[in-house]
């Protein structure tokens, strides 16, 4: 019996026939592990948000085989997948993606009962999970009332409802000012951590790779072979190191994702926090 | 309260306006075929006011004669000796009638005029307020809403099947939005018919023991030349007329309704499916089937309907109230049968209206909540 929570292999996905056809994701495979948070990069347009919604039985490949507890969800049909998705995922956005009319509880709630949970049961455990997030105040306010930060705990809240195995959250601190982006990486980290979920991330901040178990670089729809990464220290983009414009100051070697950035570094003073290339991206 | 209803309601309600002019529209449609059949329901209460009050168990008229309303019924005198001959009538009384104008000065008013014996026992005025209920040669009794109007009194003269008679008495509750009914005396009426010894209609007292339809039966059957019907069909028939004649207006004003009403609330839950098609999208994301998201559509609309179905009956109720007090000759009468109608007319505006939604719904994919866009 696999262990893995996700298991996606050779997984292609291919938009339209003929010669104009796209291709958004070319074999790709990737095993996460219960308690794994994985983090998945690239630039816009790399292939990141359709892989993200194969994953989360939203989108069907076009190759390739994807496993959730050992349950091969991408040869589910259309019919059951939406149980697959009630139970087995928790979806956070980077719009949060609450719904409006209802409150913080309800937004919650609803989820539960969806699945089939009594509506007394499915507030109360609501209520108990948003109060553990520190909502507990908020649970009558509608989703327009409350901060950004306080949005993605409710989303994250509805995302853990019904105990998925799988948590896929898309940009979940995108909207977020630094403090509260934090925060949420420390949430999302403990979800794992602590509850023992898989936790897939897209995103492009940066920041989120502290709290990553695996990073993972996703380009033109592939994951690349093992790359070492460096963040430019202008524009703080990552960027390969093979690739990068170079300059050298002070003994050590800086990696820039623009000529533009490297003459703005030498003509300016070096942030502390820059002087150490990223950490390798690897691809499993 | 499930999470269907839950997310309906709440869907619904967020936007007061856009809410309360839904229902606000589907009360007017629907207020329109409430108030109409009302309106006819209350005149045909009217029209048979006459026969459900004149005291008779069974109607006794000329043979194929079945109400009142535009009809001559006219019976040899004789048959009125026959009728009482039947077993089972305890009494009976003859009357002559006709559809007419009565007048005073320049007012002009269309009356059922009822030609009464002096000694009729039957089928005279039931709620005299003023003067006498028997009326002699060269007299009669006028409701008191026309000699209001007219601006006649006690004493005053009228003229009634062309001749001139003198006001004994005033009757209330013989009055109607379309006409009135004035009674003469039997022998005034039989004079102006040029003395011929015919009746209209044999007013029948069943005995106590006896069945109406079985004796109204029997005197069709003993009976040559007569219709005989108890005071219910008699009445029956006299609203069937009233509502035959009408069906044709209802109908369209129904029609009205029901189209004013079906595209206010087909409009406005497009209008809200619309506004919130990525929170659709994001219910299918989270799990939820197209089964669920139809039924929150679908309950919106009955929400819609039944709020709107229950403001234009308060409507409808007011305005009886209102109409009632206003001291017209107009009654609004709000049956079972209307209610269940118009009950039905918004259960199938709200399928109706729900049918485009529901399509939107359908199409919406669930990826969307991977789309950047306004969201809460």
């Amino acid at each position: 019996m696999s262990t893995l929570t996700l298991d996606v292999r050779e997984v292609s996905k291919r938009f339209g026939d003929g010669e104009t056809a796209v291709k958004a994701v070319d074999s790709v495979s990737l095993a996460v592990e219960p308690g794994e948070v994985v983090l998945i990069m690239g630039p816009s347009g790399s292939g990141k948000t359709t892989l993200l919604s194969m994953m989360g039985a939203l989108l069907r490949p076009t190759g390739g085989t994807i496993h959730l507890d050992g349950t091969e969800i991408s040869a589910l049909t259309e019919g059951r997948l939406p149980d697959i998705r009630l139970r087995q995922f928790g979806f956070i956005f980077q719009d949060f993606n609450l719904l409006s009319a209802l409150s913080v509880l309800e937004n919650v709630a609803i989820v539960a009962e969806l699945a089939g949970a009594g509506s007394r049961v499915a507030r109360d455990k609501a209520a108990a999970l948003l109060t553990e997030l520190g909502l507990g105040e908020r649970l009558d306010f509608l989703p327009e009332k409350l901060s950004g930060g306080e949005k993605q705990r409710v989303a994250i809240a509805r995302a853990l409802i019904n105990d998925p195995a799988l948590i896929l959250a898309d940009e979940p601190t995108a909207n977020l000012d630094s403090k509260i982006g934090h925060e949420i990486m420390r949430l999302l980290r403990g979800i794992a951590k602590e509850r023992g979920r898989s936790v897939v991330i897209v995103s492009h901040d940066q920041r989120i790779r502290d709290i990553a178990d695996r990073v993972l670089w996703l380009e033109d729809g592939a994951f690349r072979d093992v790359v070492t990464m460096a963040t430019d220290p202008v524009c703080e983009m990552a960027v390969e190191r093979e690739r990068a414009v170079r300059a050298e100051r002070d003994g050590e070697t800086y990696f820039f994702c623009s000529r533009g950035c490297r003459d703005e570094f030498l003509g300016g003073t070096l942030p502390d926090d820059s002087r150490h290339p990223r950490s390798e991206i690897a691809v499993r | 309260m499930s999470a269907e209803g839950l997310l309906a309601r709440r869907s619904l309600t967020r936007n007061r306006v856009r809410f309360a002019v839904s229902v606000g529209g589907v009360a007017l449609a629907l207020s329109l075929t409430l108030a109409l059949d009302a309106i006819y329901a209350g005149v045909a209460n009217q029209l048979t006011t006459y026969v459900d009050r004149a005291g008779a168990d069974v109607w006794v008229g000329q043979a194929g004669v079945r109400n009142l309303h535009m009809v001559a019924s006219w019976l040899p005198a004789s048959v009125v000796e026959g009728v009482r001959a039947v077993p089972g009538v305890a009494d009976a009384t003859p009357i002559l009638y006709s559809t007419d104008t009565i007048s005073a000065g320049n007012e002009r008013a269309v009356a059922y005029v009822v030609g009464l014996p002096a000694d009729a026992t039957m089928g005279g005025p039931w709620d005299v307020v003023e003067g006498s209920a028997r009326v002699g040669r060269g007299e009669i009794i006028v409701d008191q809403g026309f000699a209001r109007t007219a601006g006649v009194s006690i004493g005053d003269t009228v003229t009634a099947l062309g001749r001139q008679a003198r006001i004994v008495g005033l009757s209330q509750g013989t009055a109607s939005l379309v006409n009135s009914v004035a009674f003469v005396s039997f022998d005034d009426f039989q004079a102006m018919r040029g003395g011929a010894p015919v009746v209209s209609f044999v007013l029948v007292k069943v005995a106590p023991a006896a069945s109406s339809q079985a004796v109204a039966a029997a005197i069709g059957s003993e009976v040559p030349g007569v219709t005989a019907q108890t005071r219910s069909d008699f009445s029956t028939q006299e609203r069937r007329l009233v509502m035959d004649m009408s069906a044709d207006v209802i109908s369209i004003i129904n029609a009205v309704g029901f189209v004013v009403g079906l595209a206010v609330v087909a409009l406005t839950v497009y209008v809200a499916t619309l506004a919130r098609r990525r929170e659709y999208g994001v219910l299918k994301a989270l799990g939820a089937r197209n089964g669920v998201l139809y039924r929150v559509v679908l309950a919106q609309s009955f929400l819609s309907v039944a709020a709107g179905f229950l403001v234009g009956l308060a409507f409808t109720g007011l305005l009886a109230f209102v109409v009632a007090r206003a001291g017209l000759n107009l009654e609004l009468s709000i049956s079972a049968a209307s209610l269940i109608k118009v009950g039905l007319f918004s259960a199938v505006i709200a399928g109706l209206a729900s049918i485009l939604p529901i399509r939107q719904v359908s199409s919406v994919d669930p990826a969307v909540v991977f789309r950047r866009g306004a969201a809460a």
